[in-house]
């Protein structure tokens, strides 16, 4: 056998659960749903049923209640869990059929959102985070208001809650701004205060500081952008025009300027056309790139 | 003793005992009704998920309590609007305690049913702020259900419509059809075919979607300077837009989730604004969408939202965000909204009229309104603003008759698809005319003279009849009629080539006067649709 066939081989085993047998035929959803609720049988077989089972999820009462109580159960093995939480939620999209089993779906996740297994509640916050749960947030922001009662990382929290832009976290993640835990919560509470209208002048702030790492001042550009239009224009031409600014941040602004001038103006600022011009040929090449955009769309 | 104007800056805690205590206490339970109100202080820089919780601890009190007529509009808001299951159930269950179960109220548990069905969460009546995570729960749906079997007869007016849910592949949940049916026996029980003495009646409570203001008009003074940016950027100030005739406002904003409420409102609007169109009236009422989010509505946003849902944007048509804020507003409309910092938690849905000074004439609010209502109403003010203008009473100023343009189209049509018969039998020459005469002859005609600068006059109709189809097949998107005039007035141009093909001009003929007819009728469809006839 060639390199070639074994390598698509094993890329098609990769992607079909462990213990399914090649070739298998469908088998009837009653021995499926014997296979994955047996705690006697081996992990591996139990997955593969599993992962056969989501259109049997919704057929019966019966079917939705061992599904769920699989999920539920912190004695059954997490691999297991976790393929039942695959499989109800890939059942969801049938929207029609599992609209039967929707309100226990959801009081399920509720309960296991508290599981002690960190991957398992953060999966089912997530799935219950994106329905804009009340409870879910509620979890989420008493985490970011006491660290001590978090059930996933803050920087997690923060990109779950942000989800839904009525979800009152905006205080939290000022808070977190502030008083940073980490770099990464720090970055992911700017991109929740992204859609906060009140921000932009933090945000101003951030750009213009040399001091801050330049995800940061990109994120804020971007926010402006959402924001305040007007105001990321203004400091985009003030970061062009100053020579001790970063590549990186002079390449956002010109970006910005390129995409969302007013044509008119741009066109008439003699200033900001000459320092361009220069960019064209003295700057890096990334700059170089952005800058002959910029004077194609300019007219030079 | 508790105070409810004072509760702004209770804990949840305090505001669920403060619930509580009003319930139970007879002569205080009136005060619920003042705490379902959107712009109540205790909602003030609440988010949008407690705000739900509070106001379905106050509805589940008033289930408790017992609904007033006074309460009964914000239980009835909430199940034709509502989408957050918790407080579809908490309203549907609140209902219950309605002392007069009305035909009229059927309709509202209905549409709540097909609003919420496919978002049936599991809900949790036992202690204030708990969400159920356990099996025992109630769901939307549920509670809706019941609700329909206590109208029991009074639903017959949607008995129909439950059971084709119930008929319908996932109409409604599985383990639920023993609720619906049982709601369905309780609407068939009674006395069949005793009509119901209420079916028409609104209950009382219901009358305050709507209020008209006629002599007692708040002036518009505090908010005359108030300057507005519109979707186009261009400000303009509210004495500027709003003074000198009547218009239209509706509230929105652009982050409403509640697809019933914001985004139908402005593609109401955008009906709205033809139906005023359609009856000559566009220049004479203005309309405008304000946003209660100028802080994040910007100019481009609205005007998006807008061109979305089909909204006419113009001089006299706008898409509007104040400037320095939504407070000047907020007090002159007395809105229904609170606000968490900028953003809204909650808002109803409303609707002004304001007369030619500014003043708000007559309000719509919580209730879906109808289109054609508002511009009815817009148009009495009109017709009162006539009437002030010439010092007494004046002819009242009518919609223009719909059908007027439609009979100028019509003729022209008539007139166009005649020269294209004129252009197909005008006479070569003298000779040919004469022939023509000898045939009048025949039938007694008087003579006429040979004017041979007609043809080129008929072929010029002929054209503008060509270029009115196609305006009309533009206008409407049906371009067939077009291509049938085309092609009959290209079979009358080859007949007239002298290539021997004269008798192509009769299919000429008949090919114009199908796609004249087609282009009529195609526009004539277009209008009745527009307002709101059959398409």
């Amino acid at each position: 056998m060639s390199k070639k066939s074994k390598a698509s081989k094993s890329s098609k085993s990769a992607r079909k659960p462990k213990g399914a047998k090649k070739g298998a035929a469908k088998r009837p959803s009653g021995r499926l749903m014997s296979v994955a609720t047996n705690a006697r049988k081996a992990i591996n077989e139990r997955v593969a049923a599993i992962a056969e089972a989501p259109l049997a999820v919704c057929e019966s009462d019966e079917n939705l209640q061992s599904m769920l109580n699989v999920l539920r159960s912190e004695e059954e093995p997490i691999e297991v869990r976790l393929a039942a939480l695959q499989a109800i939620q890939a059942a969801s999209f049938s929207v029609v059929t599992f609209e039967s089993c929707r309100s226990e779906y959801i009081a399920t996740l509720r309960q296991v959102a508290t599981d002690p297994d960190m991957e398992l509640r953060q999966r089912v916050l997530g799935i219950l985070a994106r329905e804009k749960d009340g409870f879910a947030q509620r979890k989420l922001l008493e985490g970011l208001q006491n660290p001590e009662k978090a059930l996933v990382p803050p920087e997690k929290a923060l990109q779950l809650l942000s989800n839904d832009v009525h979800a009152e976290a905006y205080a939290a993640a000022r808070e977190i701004v502030n008083n940073p835990p980490s770099d990464t919560a720090r970055r992911e509470a700017l991109r929740l205060l992204a859609a906060d209208a009140t921000a932009a002048p933090m945000f101003e702030k951030l750009l213009r500081d040399k001091d801050e790492q330049a995800e940061i001042r990109q994120i804020s550009a971007s926010a402006l952008q959402a924001l305040k239009p007007e105001k990321l224009q203004e400091h985009a031409r003030a970061i062009l025009l100053d020579t001790s600014e970063y590549d990186d941040i002079q390449a956002t602004s010109l970006t910005a300027i390129t995409q969302f001038g007013d044509e008119q103006a741009v066109a008439e600022d003699k200033t900001l056309m000459r320092r361009i011009d220069n960019m064209k040929d003295e700057a890096s090449t990334k700059i170089k790139q952005s800058a002959r955009r910029f004077l194609t769309k300019y007219g030079q | 003793m508790q105070n409810v104007a004072m509760a702004g800056a209770r804990s949840e805690t305090e505001f669920a005992s403060l619930v509580d205590a009003l319930a139970a206490d007879p002569d205080r339970r009136e005060q619920l009704t003042e705490l379902l109100r959107e712009d109540h202080p205790v909602y003030d820089q609440r988010g949008a998920a407690t705000t739900v919780r509070m106001r379905g601890w106050v509805l589940l009190a008033l289930a408790r309590a017992g609904v007033s007529d006074a309460a009964l509009i914000f239980v009835l808001e909430e199940l034709d609007a509502g989408v957050d299951a918790y407080l579809v159930a908490a309203a549907a269950r609140a209902l219950r305690s309605y002392p007069s179960p009305n035909a009229a109220l059927a309709p509202f548990a209905m549409r709540a049913l097909t609003n919420i069905r496919y978002h049936d969460e599991p809900v949790s009546f036992e202690g204030y702020g708990e969400y159920a995570d356990s099996s025992s729960y109630t769901t939307p749906v549920r509670e809706l259900l019941v609700t329909l079997a206590w109208l029991g007869p009074h639903a017959r007016g949607v008995l129909h419509e439950v059971e084709a849910l119930r008929a319908q592949h996932g109409g409604l949940p599985k383990k639920l059809l023993v609720e619906v049916d049982r709601a369905v026996e309780a609407i068939r029980g009674g006395q069949a075919d005793e009509p119901d003495a209420d079916c028409c009646t609104l209950p009382n409570g219901l009358s305050s979607t709507f209020s008209w203001a006629l002599g007692s008009r708040r002036g518009s003074e505090s908010i005359e300077s108030t300057v507005f940016e519109d979707h186009g950027g261009a400000s303009v100030t509210f004495r500027e837009f709003f003074r000198g005739h009547p218009s239209i406002v509706v509230f929105f904003y652009t982050r409403c989730d509640n697809p019933l409420k914001c985004s139908l409102t402005v593609t109401k609007l955008a009906r709205l604004q033809k139906l005023l169109e359609a009856q000559g009236l566009d220049d004479q009422i203005y309309t405008a969408a304000i946003t209660y989010d100028p802080a994040f509505d910007l100019p481009a946003r609205i005007h998006a939202y807008g061109q979305n849902r089909g909204v006419r944007m113009d001089d006299r048509h706008r898409m509007l965000r104040a400037t320095d804020g939504v407070n000047a507003l907020r007090s002159h409309f007395k809105l229904g909204v609170n606000f968490i910092e900028s953003l809204v938690n909650r808002h109803r849905i409303e609707a002004y009229i304001l007369d030619a000074e500014g003043r708000i004439a007559a309000s719509f609010e919580r209730i879906q309104w109808d289109e054609q209502q508002l511009v009815d109403r817009a148009i009495e003010v009109l017709n009162e603003t006539s009437n002030e203008k010439s010092g007494g009473p004046v002819p009242e100023v009518s919609p223009r008759p719909v059908d007027a343009p439609a009979r100028g189209k019509t003729a022209s049509t008539m007139l166009g698809t005649l020269a294209s018969v004129g252009v197909a039998f005008f006479p070569k020459c003298p000779i040919c005319w004469a022939g023509y005469l000898s045939m009048f002859g025949v039938a007694g005609l008087e003579r006429i003279p040979y004017y041979p600068w007609l043809q080129p006059l008929l072929f010029a109709v002929m054209l503008i009849n060509l270029a009115s189809v196609w305006l009309r097949g533009r206008s409407t998107g049906r371009m067939s009629g077009f291509y049938l005039v085309s092609a009959g007035a290209f079979a009358i141009v080859v007949s007239k080539l002298g290539l021997g093909l004269e008798s192509v001009a009769i299919w000429g003929i008949a090919l114009t006067l199908a796609g004249s007819l087609l282009s009529a009728l195609n526009a004539k469809g277009r209008r009745l649709t527009a307002r709101g006839g059959p398409a």
